[in-house]
């Protein structure tokens, strides 16, 4: 679905984003993840046309058409962390004069607006002034306003920054629900716990590269070799701790009293063989487990710790 | 075959007509043209009593150039400010990166919002026409004059419009548009004399072809407007003053003023410049032109 090429902004001597590649397939619901300052906006506002690459490409499905034309317009629902207002406009007015902005008729328009606010649950604010809206309705308005020209693409840059927990529930039901209707989603956000519930992959961006980019459990599974493994042993601690320090793909990292603490990179049958030569040894494990994994872990080691 | 009207000008038109600005800005300029034309009746009435034929009645046609410069001024003040506040503005509500992602073209939206400013001075215009139909009840100026003045108008405020435009366009922030704008108005209204006098000057003392860049001052259109409308006769006459004198302007203005063309080149200069302005604006309002978009430090950019 979209193909993003080599892609590098550049101002004067900053690069904001540094040769950024990635294939993102038709459905998916993809996570934009990375610290403040990552590249993931600059990434977000040149697929949308809103700013010049300074090299590399875009494309949208199978067309050949440049970022920022019509064509390619018509294929991305674009909604920003910020949700501006008219004063005076009503939410049927507002719809209306975006679907008039993609050379729709108000007719058209209107029997989609009732559908989409339906979807969006804001039928009943349909006559409602805009600026009148909690910031959750204006998101969820703003949402439907992005589908109103059936897009193939839906891009919301950080869509819960902002909102209540209330409102993330429901903007986070509302994203699952344009998912399962197959809508190909881009979501950019800091929420990773939100992320990992709903994304089925993810995009992990630091100082302008993607550093990791796949299927969530794909990438945990790659990032799981590297995870830390606790080992509290019974007996004595020098043979285990001269064993493992024979392991090639094995490092201690600490050894507090009577446990400690490795980092193994091979594969999970490989820890299970290490685990077994250690006992095999006549050292008495009394407890054993590995670090666990979560999508917050991912993000501080890809991004060397950097806060999101 | 539907029409179909820009999305901006129906909008602008929408959130406009709701507001009560609307209204307290008719009234001021209701007031605004009724204290004119009161003051310009009381002068024209002290006048003509000092004068051995009293008859007022014939300087009653004064009031038309009276509130029509009224007007004029009005709109060219205001118009800047309208427009100048429009892409700014749309920047400062965070609504124009939502546009711009639309199939909307960086000129129609543009072209939008010009339109819709000028719309909105046709209502203060309109509104004011009874006032102005005043100046016509006694007699010695045609009706078409009237007519003739409202596309005068339009011309005013498609300049001005277009310079409040291309100005919003380059200013982050409302307040400097505005600012900016007077100042590209001082270029155009005053300095556009500067070539003329120097040459005038430090010439022979004939000021020559150079009076051919006064084609794209507003101000100067208006004197010829109303001079042709009063008169009959142009300010490039020779029966205008030294300044004036065939001799003096060149042959190219002498021959467009003698022709009566003066004003009508003159209009489509204008509007040539504003349409130059407008895509100006729009070159600088598409993200797609190199060194468009936001820089980091002026905005978040992740």
């Amino acid at each position: 679905m979209l193909y993003i090429r080599d892609l590098t902004k550049n101002y004067g001597s900053f690069t904001a984003v540094d040769h950024l590649s990635l294939h993102i397939p038709k459905g998916d619901l993809f996570g934009f993840v990375g610290p403040n300052g990552a590249g993931k906006t600059t990434t977000i506002r040149i697929v949308c046309g809103l700013l010049k690459a300074s090299s590399g490409s875009v494309q949208i499905g199978s067309t050949a058409a440049a970022v920022g034309s019509s064509e390619m317009k018509r294929l991305i629902g674009y909604v920003p962390d910020f949700f501006g207002v008219y004063d005076n406009l009503k939410v049927r007015e507002y719809m209306d004069m975006y679907g008039s902005m993609y050379g729709m008729y108000s007719r058209d328009i209107a029997k989609l607006t009732d559908d989409l606010l339906e979807l969006v649950n804001l039928s009943d604010k349909k006559e409602f002034y805009v600026d009148t809206l909690s910031r959750g309705m204006k998101q969820r308005l703003c949402v439907a306003r992005a589908l109103l020209h059936n897009p193939q693409l839906l891009i919301l840059d950080e869509p819960s920054s902002g909102l209540d927990p209330r409102a993330r529930v429901e903007m986070k039901e509302l994203l699952k629900n344009l998912h399962s209707m197959g809508k190909t989603i881009v979501i950019s956000s800091h929420i990773l716990s939100e992320l990992s519930e709903m994304c089925t992959s993810i995009g992990i961006m630091n100082r302008g590269r993607l550093v990791a980019a796949g299927r969530i459990e794909d990438i945990m599974r790659q990032i799981s070799g590297g995870r830390r493994i606790h080992i509290r042993i019974a007996s004595e601690v020098e043979p285990a701790l001269r064993m493992l320090k024979e392991q090639t793909d094995v490092t201690v990292e600490s050894v507090r009293e009577k446990e400690l603490i490795i980092t193994h990179r091979g594969t999970e049958e490989e820890v299970c063989a290490l685990i077994g030569h250690i006992i095999h040894n006549q050292v008495i494990l009394t407890d054993f487990y590995r670090e666990a994994g979560s999508l917050e872990s991912l993000f501080m080691q890809l991004t060397g710790g950097g806060a999101s | 075959m539907r029409i179909r009207l820009n999305p901006i000008v129906k909008k602008e038109l929408q959130v406009t007509v709701r507001s009560m600005r609307l209204s307290w800005g008719l009234f001021a300029y209701e007031g605004v043209l009724t204290m004119a034309f009161l003051l310009a009746l009381a002068v024209i009435q002290e006048t003509t009593s000092y004068m051995s034929s009293g008859n007022i009645y014939s300087y009653l046609i004064y009031l038309f150039p009276v509130l029509a410069v009224a007007q004029v001024c009005i709109v060219a003040l205001i118009m800047p400010i309208i427009t100048a506040s429009s892409i700014s503005g749309e920047n400062e509500r965070q609504t124009f990166d939502i546009m711009l992602t639309t199939c909307m073209s960086p000129l129609s939206i543009v072209f939008g919002k010009v339109s819709s400013a000028v719309l909105r001075i046709l209502f203060f215009v309109a509104a004011g026409t009874p006032i102005m139909a005043l100046s016509f009840v006694v007699g010695g100026l045609s009706w078409s004059y009237l007519f003739y003045f409202l596309l005068a108008i339009i011309l005013l405020s498609v300049f001005s419009g277009s310079v409040g435009i291309l100005c919003s366009s380059f200013c982050k922030r409302s307040i400097s548009a505005v600012i900016l704008s007077f100042v590209i108005y001082f270029c155009i209204y005053i300095l556009t004399f500067l070539p003329m006098i120097f040459r005038a000057i430090f010439g022979n003392g004939n000021a020559g072809e150079s009076m051919l860049v006064l084609l794209f001052n507003p101000g100067v259109f208006f004197e010829e407007f109303f001079m042709q409308i009063m008169t009959g006769r142009s300010i490039f006459g020779p029966e205008q003053g030294s300044a004036f004198l065939s001799d003096d302007v060149g042959i190219v203005t002498y021959l467009l003023a003698r022709g009566k063309v003066w004003m009508f080149v003159s209009a489509g200069c204008i509007l040539a410049l504003s349409f130059l302005f407008m895509a100006l604006a729009a070159w600088k309002v598409n993200p797609m032109h190199s060194g468009a978009g936001r820089k980091p430090g002026r905005k978040k950019v992740e």
